[in-house]
């Protein structure tokens, strides 16, 4: 390890984000530019018999108003980087084309003068909508006879997924304990405090677009764009400026994208849309939405032999740029951290007349953990076994690895360590005896565990395309040293404020004996930036951005060696680098600067080797041979005040291995952020919808992110299990914290109050019902 | 997330916004704080013709003494109710109250007065002036009158303000030395609006027994609710289980609660139940 990679530094970009200096995408203006809104439907399910726009075109500073016929006719369909079994293509637009099929679905659009001039038209468009039955759940829609939406399917099925391995059936038959219970994830979103936002330049004599985007991925809606538009690559050019958090939600293409280029083309000036807040409640992609049905079977002693699942996971609306990614993704991680020889997974992906599905941190690990760690409290419980010891007794062992087991090959892990270093972090007895007394003084105290694994470092391409991905999973990385010495590093990955440049800088900064600050990592312009696989999601920044810039170091090192050798007459073996300078081993007064190098290899160039082309500038891609594993685990201790069906936060621990930190102080905040969320997920939020797909919580009155004051102080501490397939060993962490904390709260609440909840939110009407149920029960 | 278009008034003097609201009729909204009608106005749910800016309007956000009460003009501030030394010394219910409304920012602009004229059912103040009796003093150009709280909250969202009035004080009867106070309430969040609350006043006799007690609900009807009955009947018994079971059961008897988003009727009437114990039990361990 370097004098960089491992330091708890603060983040180069926090005094700028604190006092209010950066200009995210409402901050920005152009001379003449104008403002877009959308014209959204109000229907969950709706044909469009016609739209009359000419009073909103008389109202003075209006501009334009577009709809779907006055898209290009041979405009391409809003894409999607993943298919699965029984895919069936959802074809859609930038803009309806007689049909909507859910609320918020964009159906006009409008440019003014102002964005309150805009919002005065969207009143004086007329749409003549004619509603059609809608199915706003995944039983409505699985239900004979549902409606359907798309009139060429034969019922709301719009992909599947199945695997298996051993027999789990036969197992289940067989095993001396089984289980089965139905798990119920609600629909929640990224909602990253900063809403979407674009702004679209057309270059009316270049005929070039540049398209200024709040996204996570850039260079995919480059691409997306230029085909969608029928252009040359080079005639789009994406900027991604000062991002106000992604998770995810940022992740997709969107038809607002395409829509304000075109809405550009067509006003020849510059048109800026920012999604309102409301908007985003409709308009950003929503997740996690899930039914699963789950068996298991164990023997006496807790040993997990079989386990099943059947997931249905609600699609919303079309399949969006991930497909049913999320809920393939459920369903491969089913078997979680254990060595569990049967199993058999059954995912289908379930339309309705709701928001599409998409990303959000995590994917659908956090569904397939809150099933399975539940099952594993509910066992351990059965058995009259302590939850930990039925899940040290399942663990796959650290000489297994690297372990296949239903789908992916984990690389590495000591999971019993990492509970073991949980437990005593927690003062796991001592929880356990509070408890007991506790409960002697009439009060409901639980404790709940959970176990996570997480997906990072996506990749490698070759399986990703294999498996249907139209991406690849590797990263490029461009390093260019100045003729000052100092170090410009170029990343595809888009900054979102996870605070990622600082991690690349720190290993570049080692790779290359400078100091930290020397380097200065650039993002989010597609035109100076590298290509990334994939898009800044899935864990990968740290992990393969990492070493993508640790390999590009890596080459420009031995240009910098062998120039350095020259000026020096040493042998390039003989050399060491460090702050700043390239010197002699054992010889320190010979020494080079970075500096010196840097000027020989630009402007004095009479000092080169011979066979030295000028310049100090090098690029390489890391693409991973196979995906990096972190872990860890979540425990909380509760109180549920039963009068009123309030949970309090105890005691919260978390501790994660993800391999060699870059930063730990970004990777406590990855955490932080990450159990923040969980616990969002466990007690508050939910995306409601009423039976004809109206959405019932599209505000923050009722959408409920909680607040610092609901979020417990945090207790974390890792082990480091460095990562064998990456080089330097640095696993993801972006995803780590949000991953186990529904089952640990679930299972807390569950311990506490002597019921099992196995749907989300445990809210106070879950838990005040239960009790009630149990006292009439009585 | 734009308002339509309106005029906009920014008076500096009482007298001129009542002329103002008189002239502009029933197209006209007062603008107060801003922490509920802004909002409406931004999803274009409220779309007045005209907005009169009360904020500019001299005197209105006073707190004086005058003999046996407190009053408090109706553009105070939250965070002033929840500050103020002579609200706390006289009326801590208030200032307690005032405690649970939202955030600071938010109650650094929420105003007495527009958290009143606005009845929002889940509303904290409403429910604390009705259970400390307070009197609502509202003004036209044709005069002024007092309303009490239950004369004055009609339904959700609804009061007995004239189109032409202005609610420009509150009196609050000063609780009589010795009373014990408690505002007491349940929420998701820190902020949120009460899913139930409470507001109570309890005073006991020399005997330690209870002398009167006043509570009121938030949340659980269209208006904020006083339970006179059990106030009624509460007066001479012992402070004590009981009691406190005694209250429940009367919450439990008189509110008919709805179902929302949040809670089924019957969980509501338990929380409901259980807030106005608390505020009672609390009140009773704040007398002297």
């Amino acid at each position: 390890m370097g004098a960089w990679v491992g330091q708890p530094l603060r983040r180069r970009e926090d005094p700028a984000l604190l006092t209010g200096k950066a200009r995210y995408l409402g901050d920005l203006t152009r001379p003449g530019m104008v403002h877009a809104a959308f014209v959204r439907s109000p229907h969950a399910h709706a044909r469009i018999r016609s739209i009359d726009t000419a009073e909103a075109r008389r109202l003075p500073g209006v501009h334009a108003v577009l709809t779907g016929a006055d898209l290009p006719a041979d405009l391409g369909a809003m894409p999607s980087m993943l298919a699965f079994e029984e895919h069936r293509p959802t074809p859609t637009w930038a803009l309806a084309r007689g049909r909507v099929r859910y609320v918020g679905e964009p159906a006009a659009l409008v440019v003014a003068d102002s964005p309150y001039i805009a919002e005065d038209a969207l009143e004086l468009v007329r749409v003549d909508w004619e509603p059609l039955p809608a199915v706003a759940s995944i039983e409505a829609a699985l239900a004979p006879g549902a409606p359907r939406l798309y009139d060429d399917w034969p019922d709301n099925v719009a992909a599947r997924f199945e695997t298996a391995i051993g027999d789990a059936e036969r197992a289940l038959a067989e095993a001396d304990v089984r289980l089965a219970e139905t798990f119920s994830i609600q629909r929640n979103f990224a909602c990253p405090l900063e809403t979407r936002g674009v702004l679209a330049e057309w270059d009316a004599h270049r005929d070039e677009l540049v398209l200024t985007t709040s996204s996570q991925s850039m260079h995919q809606v480059r691409d997306y764009l230029a085909a969608m538009l029928r252009l040359p690559t080079h005639r789009v050019r994406v900027i991604v400026p000062q991002v106000g958090g992604g998770f995810g939600g940022k992740f997709h293409f969107y038809a607002e994208e395409a829509a304000v280029a075109l809405a550009a083309r067509a006003v020849r000036r510059p048109v800026r849309w920012v999604e309102d807040r409301l908007e985003s409640f409709v308009a950003t992609v929503h997740a996690r939405e899930q039914r699963l049905e789950v068996k298991l079977g164990a023997r006496r002693d807790g040993t997990i032999t079989a386990i099943t699942a059947d997931i249905a996971g609600d699609l919303g609306s079309m399949h969006h740029t991930c497909s049913m990614g999320p809920v393939w993704l459920t369903a491969v991680m089913m078997t979680n951290v254990y060595r569990i020889p049967n199993a058999r997974v059954r995912a289908r992906a379930v339309a309705t007349n709701k928001t599409p599905l998409g990303s959000y941190r995590g994917w659908g690990q956090p569904q397939a953990n809150f099933a399975v760690e539940r099952m594993v409290d509910v066992l351990a419980k059965k058995l009259s076994l302590d939850p930990a010891e039925v899940r040290r007794r399942n663990f796959i062992p650290p000489e297994a690895f690297p372990y296949t087991g239903i789908f992916h090959t984990f690389d590495s892990g000591r999971y019993a360590e990492c509970l073991d270093r949980a437990l005593a972090t927690f003062d796991y007895a001592g929880w356990r005896r509070r408890q007991a007394e506790a409960r002697e003084s009439g009060r409901s105290v639980g404790i709940g565990m959970s176990f996570h694994v997480e997906n990072t470092a996506l990749g490698p391409s070759r399986g990703l395309n294999q498996g249907g991905c139209t991406q690849g999973g590797y990263d490029i990385a461009r390093i260019r040293m100045e003729p000052s010495g100092e170090v410009t590093v170029y990343t595809g990955l888009c900054e979102m404020g996870q605070g990622f440049t600082n991690g690349l800088a720190q290993v570049c900064a080692d790779a290359l004996g400078v100091d930290r600050d020397a380097v200065h990592v650039v993002t989010g312009d597609t035109q100076v930036c590298p290509y990334t696989g994939y898009g800044t999601g899935a864990s990968r920044s740290a992990a393969v951005g990492g070493a993508s810039v640790r390999k590009a170091a890596g080459r420009l090192r031995k240009k910098i060696a062998h120039i350095a050798s020259h000026m020096l007459e040493a042998s390039p073996g003989d050399l060491e680098f460090a702050d700043g300078r390239v010197s002699i081993v054992g010889v320190p007064g010979r020494a080079v600067t970075m500096g010196q190098i840097a000027e020989a290899a630009y402007r004095q160039v009479v000092r080169l080797p011979e066979d030295t082309e000028p310049g100090l500038e090098a690029v390489a891609a890391f693409d991973p041979t196979a995906m990096a594993w972190p872990y860890g685990v979540n425990l909380a201790a509760v109180e549920v005040d039963t009068r009123l069906g309030e949970v309090k936060f105890l005691d919260y621990v978390m501790v994660h291995d993800s391999g060699t930190l870059l930063n730990p102080l970004i990777v406590e905040g990855q955490i932080h952020g990450g159990v923040a969320q969980g616990i969002a997920q466990a007690l508050y939020e939910e995306l409601a919808y009423d039976e004809h797909g109206q959405l019932l919580t599209g505000s923050f009155m009722d959408f409920l992110v909680p607040s610092a004051a609901e979020i417990p102080r945090l207790r974390l501490d890792h082990t480091v299990t460095p990562s064998p397939v990456i080089p330097g060993g640095t696993k993801g962490v972006g995803e780590g914290g949000i991953i186990g904390p529904m089952a640990a709260v679930a299972n807390a609440i569950s311990d506490a109050v002597g019921h099992e909840f196995n749907e989300l939110p445990v809210n106070p009407e879950r838990i005040l019902s239960a009790l009630r149920a149990r006292r009439s029960a009585r | 997330m734009k308002p339509a278009p309106f005029e906009y008034y920014a008076p500096g003097a009482l007298d001129e916004a009542l002329e103002l609201l008189e002239r502009l009729g029933e197209g006209a909204k007062l603008l107060a704080g801003g922490q509920s009608l802004v909002p409406l106005l931004n999803m274009r749910l409220a779309r007045p013709d005209a907005l009169i800016d009360l904020n500019r309007v001299a005197g209105l956000d006073e707190v004086r003494r005058e003999g046996g009460e407190l009053r408090l003009g109706a553009m105070l501030r939250h965070r002033r109710l929840e500050r103020d030394a002579l609200v706390r010394e006289h009326v801590p219910l208030l200032a307690e109250a005032a405690s649970h409304i939202a955030h600071m920012q938010i109650r650094t602009r929420g105003t007495l007065g527009g958290s009143l004229a606005n009845a929002a059912p889940a509303a904290e103040l409403p429910a604390a002036v009705l259970a400390l009796e307070a009197r609502l003093v509202v003004r036209s150009r044709s005069g002024t009158r007092e309303l009490r709280p239950e004369g004055f909250f009609s339904g959700a969202l609804q009061t007995a303000l004239a189109p032409d009035e202005i609610l420009v004080e509150v009196r609050v009867p000063i609780p009589a030395p010795g009373t014990g106070w408690a505002f007491a309430e349940f929420a998701r969040r820190r902020g949120d609006f009460a899913l139930a609350g409470a507001a109570a006043l309890v005073r006991r006799d020399a005997a330690r027994r209870i002398a009167a007690v006043r509570l009121a609900l938030c949340g659980v009807a269209e208006v904020p609710l006083r339970l006179a009955r059990l106030e009624r009947t509460l007066v001479g018994e012992a402070p004590g289980e009981r009691l406190l079971a005694r209250v429940e059961a009367a919450v439990r008897a008189e509110v008919t609660p709805r179902a929302d988003l949040h809670l089924s009727a019957e969980s509501r009437l338990e929380v409901a139940a259980e807030v106005a114990r608390r505020a009672v039990s609390l009140a009773l361990e704040r007398c002297r």
